[in-house]
């Protein structure tokens, strides 16, 4: 049995092709999210990828925030029960997950069987998200994938007091014109983000193991510092950006049963 | 259509278009006196011979309203205040306001300086209810307010008449909470869109007018078979639950609401005005009487447990706070509920309610993910 899971998120697409729920056959991520021609191109990359087509899929699902959108879908489930589907897939061992996304966090409490026993996510605020990311990296003149290796050479970090995008991106450029050290300031920026994910965190109650999921998941300095502030290793499965397509193509299986 | 399809019908109109059913009152000589969130003694007005209209403002986005409320102001006062500004409220004889909270400090100020057409009529609950002299100064102030009200207006509160319509409130108290009892039986029918039509309506309506509606609605409730519902249950709490776009999310995810405590919808009706000989002092009376309400002081937090205690008599599992953006009374509370919910086992979710914004999507997501638990 073939299936494919979609994650239509709101800053990048992934898909994923499960052979009959075991084995990963194709993967695809896109940064383009919902609205754009990303869903199409991760959905034909991904059939590409395993020499296969559209006929060859028994189901295909869709999650994330564009999961209403795509019309070869054949059925949606949320982000958050995908997410925690393909954690469990990963790392069974993981019973809370963090999920920072373009515009959203996350965080999961998961049972032995990896089903969602809780959840918390933030509201309509930018603060913490992939989104503050963007929007700082843009603000600093480097590239969002460089700001893990930025932080690492930080010698002095330099606190960002502000939580709300629009008030720290005045505070970045502020002190920007301070003459402060970049490694320095990218570091005061990535704590700030691991402080609100931390303080959501606490909020639904953190049981170890923690891992961690989306494409903020492979910023180094993220996960050192949210490693730092829960006081425990934050893991990081290597299909960190695909666990959502990959819990919706799990679910596809069980659906097409 | 049949009677119950018709009489839900009607109340949904009424809920979603309350300008129109201000112009018909107009349009027959009455005169309508706004009432802001929450607690206002409507009674008073009724009285009086005039029309009360619950003033909650609506889904837009202010502009106008920015030169006196800042954004980080809750959104029905600042809502109030852009359709008070720009025409909406028109025709409205005068405005009675709660002095609340904080925000409503503000927004009496912003209101006076904005709204020329429409006079306020502004008072105070006290809040230390413990103290023997805080029912004489609220009964000092609904005179007060009253006589206020009798200026602006031209209309005088009679004794007899005040105590007629104490009555008539306590009956549609009392039919209402009959209402979120017998809907729960029928939950097939009562979706959360149409329970909070007919709880949405009752703000726009005489009440003896809509007492008569809901009993009808109850009767032909009453003939159906009970309904077993397969999805869901869940007890809304927080000001408002609306628009509709935000029900639906709870429709099309199998989730019913069988309780709440809505600012907008049963928080008022929960409490009845106690009974006495004088109408004034009964009024009053009915204030000292409310607990388990962000805006009402008490020395114990009582809202936890009253929000659990509804849940598992109402087999609900989840308490869905829906949060008021920038509603600091509210946020308060929040974490408390959360708290006492948590640890007497059940779900909580926080959902926030926005009236400058369209976007429900992660209220969606989080409706949708609470379904889909296993």
């Amino acid at each position: 049995m073939l299936t494919m899971g979609i994650d239509i998120g709101s800053a990048a697409c992934k898909s994923l092709i499960l052979k009959d729920g075991k084995h990963i056959l194709s993967k695809e991520v896109f940064p383009l999210g919902t609205g754009t021609s990303g869903p199409n191109k991760v959905f034909e990359q991904a059939l590409a990828n395993a020499c296969l087509e559209h006929k060859d899929l028994d189901h295909i699902m869709v999650t994330g925030y564009g999961r209403f959108t795509f019309d070869a879908a054949d059925s949606q489930r949320s982000e958050i029960t995908c997410h925690a589907a393909g954690m469990h897939f990963t790392m069974p061992k993981v019973r809370t997950l963090i999920d920072i996304g373009g515009q959203d966090i996350k965080i999961l409490r998961l049972n032995e069987r990896g089903k969602v026993e809780s959840f918390v996510m933030n509201d309509k605020c930018a603060a913490g998200t992939g989104r503050f990311l963007e929007v700082m990296a843009r603000v600093m003149n480097v590239r969002i994938e460089d700001l893990g290796a930025l932080s690492m050479q930080s010698t002095e970090e330099v606190s960002i007091s502000n939580t709300c995008t629009v008030f720290a991106e005045s505070e970045v450029i502020s002190k920007l014109s301070t003459g402060v050290k970049l490694p320095d300031l990218v570091a005061g920026i990535l704590a700030s983000v691991a402080k609100r994910v931390a303080s959501l965190a606490f909020r639904n109650g953190v049981e170890a193991e923690v891992g961690m999921s989306g494409g903020v998941a492979l910023n180094e300095g993220i996960i050192n510092a949210l490693s730092k502030e829960l006081k425990t290793q934050i893991l990081v499965p290597e299909l960190c950006q695909y666990l959502g397509a990959l819990g919706a193509a799990i679910y596809a299986g069980k659906e097409a049963l | 259509m049949n009677t119950l399809d018709m009489a839900l019908q009607r109340l949904q109109e009424i809920a979603a278009n309350p300008r129109k059913i201000l112009d018909g009152y107009l349009a027959q000589g009455k005169k309508v006196v706004g009432c802001f969130p929450i607690y206002v003694p409507e009674e008073l007005v009724h009285a009086a011979g005039m029309i009360p209209m619950g003033l909650w403002g609506g889904q837009v986005t202010p502009t106008i309203a920015a030169k006196y409320n800042p954004i980080s102001t809750c959104s029905v006062m600042r809502s109030c205040l852009e359709f008070g500004i720009t025409g909406k409220y028109r025709g409205i004889s005068c405005a009675i306001m709660p002095m609340l909270c904080d925000t409503f400090r503000g927004m009496s100020a912003g209101w006076r300086a904005g709204v020329k057409d429409i006079q306020l009529a502004a008072f105070i609950h006290p809040q230390n209810r413990n103290d023997t002299y805080a029912q004489y100064f609220l009964t000092a102030e609904y005179r007060a307010l009253a006589a206020r009200v009798e200026k602006l207006t031209g209309e005088k509160v009679e004794d007899d008449k005040l105590s007629a319509s104490i009555e008539v409130y306590n009956l549609h108290s009392k039919t209402m909470m009959n209402f979120t009892q017998v809907a729960n039986d029928h939950l097939d029918v009562v979706n959360p869109i149409i329970r909070h039509a007919v709880m949405k309506s009752a703000v726009f309506m005489p009440k003896e007018e809509h007492t008569i509606a809901v009993q009808e609605i109850i009767g032909e409730l009453n003939k159906l078979p009970k309904h077993d519902w397969k999805g869901k249950k869940v007890i809304l709490s927080g000001i408002t639950a609306e628009p509709n776009e935000f029900l639906r999310i709870f429709v099309e995810n199998n989730i019913a609401v069988v309780g709440d405590d809505i600012a907008q919808e049963s928080r008022q009706y929960r409490t009845l005005i106690p009974d006495g000989a004088n109408p004034w002092e009964r009024l009053s009376g009915q204030w000292m009487n409310r607990w388990g309400c962000s805006t009402v002081h008490e020395k114990q937090f009582s809202r936890g447990k009253m929000l659990v205690d509804m849940a598992k008599d109402s087999g609900a599992s989840c308490v869905v706070i829906c949060l008021m953006r920038f509603c600091d009374v509210e946020e308060y509370d929040s974490a408390l509920i959360i708290k006492d919910v948590k640890e007497a086992g059940l779900y909580s979710l926080c959902l926030e309610i926005d009236q400058s914004t369209q976007n429900n999507e992660q209220s969606r997501t989080k409706l949708q993910s609470f379904a889909e638990l296993e």
